[in-house]
């Protein structure tokens, strides 16, 4: 379930309406496209300063929530989406650079690439993969002990790792169905125990072009 | 070593028409094996999916339109999406300034981070925010049954040096 449905679960509890069928609709994939198509559905998106040089920034996108324990060395990604972060560093919500990342190979033996950050070939919902060389690349890992390469001043990670989120998603459930009143204290973390399929980029926050930026992430697939 | 010698062989009785004597496979293409495997290049691609705050306005978007927001653009946002935000506000009895206020800070759905600040969230986002208490605070105020889910912290610990996010759970 992606982080939408989750928090489309908030607004309903938020109404405080009658919502049971609207739930049971709901809970699944945040829309009728991307439903099935966890490698492309975005779990969750995390931007910050980084810990260990507070002159870089670190990027992190997680994608393909809930994978279980029997499946972390098995999932992998789609060599046909390209995952990219935008971004916007002069204020206006359109994009001014991009990084985009995408895989070749199957299987255990998939590559990261990533290009950027770069000027977008063409800004909004339709992309191309930028030309120009390719700024770093890294074997894809689903061990516990990440793969990690560092290119023109970008470390790089992909791979699946435990669900960075937790919510008691369950009892919120309970809530919203009006089999419960309140949270648990303390709650259980309902994304405990799982994994995503993540992306995790540092490099200088210079290379962004100014220090208030607005980013988000994207995931494209060829048109048909 | 060979296969570098092979490439540049390649290369060359690509430009010059010259056999490359001695590779076991001189017509292979040229370029990286990575780069010429991705069925991505020179394809136009269409947005599927978007994501920018932890999807506090994604939330307010109706079911009808969730594949319109999805495959939309932020700078589209305030636009298309604002004012069916404040009137999801308004109908949670919010007022219509205190609701126009939230909407604003909502919409365009962007991750919005000042770097020469401390990231916490809603400047940019670690893992370590607890960002669902925070969203619960948002819609239910002071009301402590449903103000704060008791999930403070991520189920294992984060790394402290990169890639931050902890191993997998394996069997």
């Amino acid at each position: 379930m992606s982080r939408k449905v989750v928090l489309i679960l908030l607004l309903v509890a938020a109404a405080g309406l009658g919502v049971t069928r609207f739930i049971t609709a709901s809970d699944h994939k945040d829309s009728m496209l991307l439903a099935g198509d966890p490698a492309a559905d975005i779990a969750d998106l995390y931007t910050f300063r980084s810990p260990t040089n507070p002159a870089n920034v670190v990027l992190v996108m997680t994608v393909s929530g809930f994978i279980p324990p029997s499946e972390a060395s098995t999932t992998f990604f789609d060599p046909n989406v390209l995952y990219q972060w935008k971004i916007d560093n002069d204020g206006d919500a359109v994009e001014d650079l991009v990084i985009q990342a995408f895989v070749t190979g199957t299987g255990g033996h998939q590559v990261m690439h990533f290009r950027g950050p770069a000027k977008a070939s063409e800004i909004g919902s339709t992309t191309r993969v930028i030309e120009g060389p390719e700024t770093a690349t890294v074997a894809v890992s689903n061990t516990p002990t990440p793969i990690v390469a560092t290119r023109n001043g970008m470390t790089v990670f992909a791979g699946v790792r435990d669900d960075p989120f937790f919510f008691d998603l369950v009892q919120f459930k309970k809530i919203i169905a009006g089999e419960a009143s309140a949270f648990r204290n303390p709650g259980v973390d309902t994304f405990a125990g799982t994994n995503v399929l993540a992306i995790v980029v540092e490099l200088p926050s210079s290379l962004l072009g100014g220090t208030k930026l607005s980013v988000w992430g994207s995931t494209s697939r060829p048109q048909l | 070593m060979k296969r570098t010698a092979c490439r540049v062989a390649s290369l060359l009785a690509s430009l010059t028409a010259i056999a490359a004597a001695g590779c076991q496979n001189s017509s292979a293409p040229i370029t990286s094996p990575h780069i010429e495997a991705s069925v991505l290049m020179h394809q136009q691609m269409l947005q599927e999916d978007r994501f920018g705050l932890p999807a506090i306005a994604t939330v307010f978007i109706p079911t009808d339109l969730r594949d319109a927001y999805n495959l939309g653009s932020p700078s589209g946002d305030v636009a298309t999406f604002k004012s069916l935000i404040v009137a999801k506000l308004m109908a949670f009895g919010q007022d219509a300034a205190s609701a126009n206020a939230l909407a604003s800070a909502l919409s365009p759905d962007v991750q919005p981070i000042d770097l020469s600040q401390p990231s916490n969230f809603l400047n940019g986002r670690k893992p370590s925010d607890d960002v669902i208490t925070a969203e619960l605070h948002l819609i239910f105020g002071s009301n402590a049954a449903l103000n704060d889910d008791h999930v403070d912290a991520n189920d294992v610990p984060f790394l402290t040096t990169f890639p931050y996010l902890a191993g997998p759970h394996v069997q």
